[in-house]
């Protein structure tokens, strides 16, 4: 076990851990950010999405020696009260079925849109490349997307 | 008061009792913590807590207990919007809680399955709300002196209109709890045509948990001292432990413990990912079993040896054709893989579980430890994905059978690896069909076989595979038997997955066969006057007369089931092994909708999985093992992949029709029917690729 301090939703929280252990189980077992889901472990899926430093991230794939100085956000680091845009935009839109990948699914979206707040078909395919959702909120997905981008910058 | 309350309540309860089998009332207002006795000592006169599905309080916050489990089919926003609706509540005031699977519990009602949650719960939860609402209603007019029928309900208000007066509901709780109960089988319900909540659309109850992260999933319960633990199951299917030496996982900082247990070998670590790093430092033998050469060819030439050589004649001047279609064993891969947290301790158990099957893991886990059902809790939390999978609960047992070797409260994770090497399968088939066309084109010979794997019994195929066509000489023979060592299981719309696109493409052949248009002869031969209505809606909004470029093609396809009736078309265009979908329609008719809202999201989905599974997905066998082990190599919908959808609702009748099965099996045989219309070749085997079309 190593010491490590990352900076997780605007806090620093220091952690004893393996080194190579996923930022994924970081924030689900040790900081109960459970809003980060496991969907495969292996980067297939995107379940786990967060953003680091302003990019989509598969917590999955990096391990926690290497997260550093990086600011990490969660969905919980978002809008606790659900106000942020995108989230607006997911509710609105009623993407959710199971709900469980959708967390990942806004994280990318927000990343996204961060950027490029008008994408294209192909922008969002491409931010979106191999990012699974098994009950297949795809084509709400893209609605929300699309409609969130005209709302980014209100909050 | 108390007293008199009290007999309310046992008259309420025993009125409800009478209903009849699967809704136990009564047993649902012990679990919510509600008892008679209970909730009257403990809300005094403040609540208003008619039953254990119903509470109203003094803020006017109405809390409807939701005793069927969602994952993902909206169950939860539905059966809250019958309530709502016969209430005449404020949609806004609704809250939901889930009714957990307890010691008091009868747990009969509480599973899912077979679109069934909707439908059959209709009646119930509106009687429920009509009955609150009764109730609200005498206790307003008895505190004005006025007839009860002379007053009107609307948003949560109760009205009296000829005197000006009005009253929100949360003003008259606790003279509401002094009035008698109506009996519920005669209580008076709104004519549908007035109905303001059901039937307009409603997002998600649970939409705002979901979005900020809050939404607790079983893999999301985390309970004082728990560990976490994976299990190292054998590869091979039939496969036993013989041996392991735990010396190395044992070194991996976390590691609490490793222990053998029913399934296979449990690492207990303080979290996830040393107890994963364990098992793989685990050394173990396998013994591999009866199975080690089993592969997909073998069980297909199984599947095969059953079919029979018989061939009808074929009528003078007419013509003849064969066709086959395997469809492969299917994985449910919900998004949530598999878990479930245990604690058993001092003769109790408590799970927390995402299941479909509440009822089924209290009673698997008191034989499991050898305890009686009532000191199994079974706290039923949201599910990630279901599609039949959680139906079966060896998770759950697993759960408890490490807490029991570990002597600690577990929370055990199947990794994706895990879920997708140790499912219940949607059994592969094998179809194989002689058709003929007499001299003028028409059908006059339909034979077809069907040749299902059984895994575990689930899949004893009923002989509901005539086809929905009014054919002459029809037969359709379902031949069982085959039982390779690989278990199946319910997968979204269960055996209509398998026989709905064989018979779908089938008709397609045969139509071509005669020269007729494919959607002609299924409006000259169909019998259901509702499919009818969809499938001409369907031709409508998809132009089924516009041509279409070089490349491209359109297939129809359609199903009736769980009191509903679907259509779809399809279009995609085949450009060298690529097979692009450009558009996909569905119309359905639903008799009565609840939310349509939620409907629209079911078919959309059911259209997801349609295209992964005529495209993509499949799960093989190789030497005794499952192949395929994650979303890298079980290819399922992507983003990019997806066409435009159109999903257009009818009602008619006022049944309502289940949602979640509905929309399937009609996607795949449109695929394929679509990529004929586009090449001229036919589709043997999903998923279909392009190099093996004939």
């Amino acid at each position: 076990m190593a010491s490590y301090t990352i900076h997780v939703n605007g806090a620093d929280h220091t952690i004893d851990a393996l080194p190579d252990m996923p930022l994924l189980w970081v924030l689900r077992d040790f900081l109960d950010l459970t809003g980060t889901k496991y969907g495969c472990g292996i980067g297939a899926c995107g379940a786990c999405t967060v953003i680091m430093d302003g990019e989509a991230t598969r917590s999955c794939q990096v391990q926690i020696k290497d997260v550093a100085s990086a600011k990490v956000t969660t969905i919980e680091g978002l809008d606790v009260n659900g106000n942020h845009p995108v989230q607006q935009s997911w509710v609105t839109h009623d993407v959710p079925q199971c709900g469980y990948c959708q967390c990942g699914q806004i994280m990318s979206a927000v990343a996204l849109l961060s950027k490029n707040p008008k994408p294209s078909d192909k922008e969002i395919d491409e931010a979106y490349a191999a990012q699974i959702c098994r009950c297949g909120t795809y084509v709400r997905i893209r609605e929300a997307v699309k409609h969130a981008g005209g709302h980014m910058g209100e909050k | 008061m108390i007293a008199e309350r009290e007999v309310t309540r046992r008259n309420f309860l025993k009125i409800v009792g009478s209903v009849g089998a699967g809704f136990a009332l009564g047993s649902f207002t012990a679990i919510s913590g509600c008892s008679p006795k209970k909730a009257v000592a403990s809300s005094g006169s403040r609540d208003f807590a008619p039953n254990g599905y119903l509470k109203i309080e003094p803020d006017g916050t109405i809390t409807v207990t939701i005793f069927k489990s969602d994952m993902g089919q909206g169950v939860r926003t539905s059966m809250a919007m019958l309530v709502a609706e016969e209430l005449d509540a404020d949609w806004d005031a609704i809250k939901v809680v889930q009714a957990p699977a307890s010691a008091a519990a009868s747990v009969q009602g509480l599973g899912v399955g077979g679109s069934s949650s909707t439908q059959t719960t209709l009646t119930q939860m509106r009687q429920i709300g009509a009955a609150a609402k009764t109730m609200l209603v005498a206790a307003a007019a008895q505190g004005w002196g006025v007839d009860p029928s002379s007053c009107t309900t609307s948003n949560g208000i109760v009205m009296h209109e000829a005197s000006g007066r009005s009253a929100p509901y949360k003003d008259l709780l606790s003279a509401a709890n002094t009035m008698p109960v109506p009996n519920l089988t005669t209580v008076r319900l709104k004519d549908p045509k007035t109905f303001k909540i059901v039937g307009k659309p409603r997002n998600r109850i649970d939409n705002p948990l979901v979005v900020t992260g809050k939404a607790k999933y079983g893999i999301d319960v985390k309970i004082d001292g728990m560990k976490y633990a994976v299990i190292a199951r054998p590869p091979t299917m039939g496969g036993s432990l013989k041996s392991f030496d735990a010396a190395e996982a044992k070194k991996i900082e976390g590691v609490t413990d490793v222990v053998k247990v029913a399934s296979g070998v449990a690492v207990v670590a303080t979290n996830t990912w040393a107890a994963i790093k364990g098992r793989n430092a685990l050394k173990i033998t396998w013994d591999p079993g009866p199975n080690p050469n089993l592969d997909t060819a073998s069980i297909l030439t199984q599947l095969k040896s059953m079919l029979t050589t018989q061939k009808p004649a074929v009528p003078a001047g007419g013509k003849s054709v064969e066709a086959t279609l395997d469809l492969p064993y299917l994985a449910h891969a919900t998004m949530e893989p598999m878990n479930a947290v245990a604690d058993f301790r001092d003769g109790r158990c408590d799970i927390w579980v995402g299941t479909q099957n509440p009822g089924g893991a209290q009673q698997d886990v008191a034989t499991l430890l050898g305890i009686a059902p009532k000191d199994v809790t079974v706290n039923v939390m949201l599910v990630g994905g279901g599609f039949g999978r959680r139906g079966t609960v060896d998770y759950a047992v697993e759960a408890a059978d490490v807490s029991r070797a570990a002597k600690a409260p577990i929370k055990l994770l199947w990794t994706r690896e895990d879920d997708m090497r140790n499912d219940f399968y949607r059994p592969m088939s094998h179809h194989s069909f002689f058709g003929a066309v007499d001299k003028d084109g028409n059908p006059a010979v339909w034979l077809q076989q069907a040749v299902l794997t059984e895994g575990n019994g689930m899949m004893k195929t009923e002989p509901n595979a005539q086809t929905i066509y009014a054919l002459p000489a029809a037969q359709c023979l379902i031949h069982g038997g085959i039982k390779p060592p690989v278990r199946t299981g319910a997968w979204r719309s269960v055996i209509n997955g398998n026989m709905v696109p064989a018979n779908e493409c089938f008709f397609d052949v045969l139509a071509h066969l005669g020269g007729k248009d494919p959607l002609e002869l299924r409006l000259k031969l169909v019998g259901d006057p509702r499919l009818k209505t969809v499938l001409k809606m369907a031709a409508d909004k998809v132009g089924w007369d516009k041509p279409l470029p070089p490349g491209s093609g359109r297939g129809i396809a359609c199903f009736n089931g769980y009191l509903a009736a679907i259509a779809h078309v399809v279009e995609l265009t085949v450009k060298g092994d690529e097979i692009h979908v450009d558009r996909v329609v569905a119309v359905i008719d639903v008799g009565m909708a609840v939310n349509p809202r939620g409907i629209e999201a079911q078919i959309q989905g059911c259209i997801s999985d349609g295209l992964a599974t005529a495209l993509r997905a499949e799960i093989t066998v190789d030497k005794g093992e499952i192949v395929q082990s994650s979303w890298d190599n079980y290819l399922w919908m992507t983003p990019e992949a997806m066409p435009k959808v159109e999903v257009y609702i009818i009602q008619t009748g006022d049944k309502v029709a289940g949602m979640g099965e509905t929309g399937y099996p009609s996607v795949p045989p449109a695929v394929a029917n679509a990529v004929f219309a586009a090449t001229g070749k036919r589709v043997r085997k999903f998923p279909i690729k392009v190099s093996e079309l004939v």
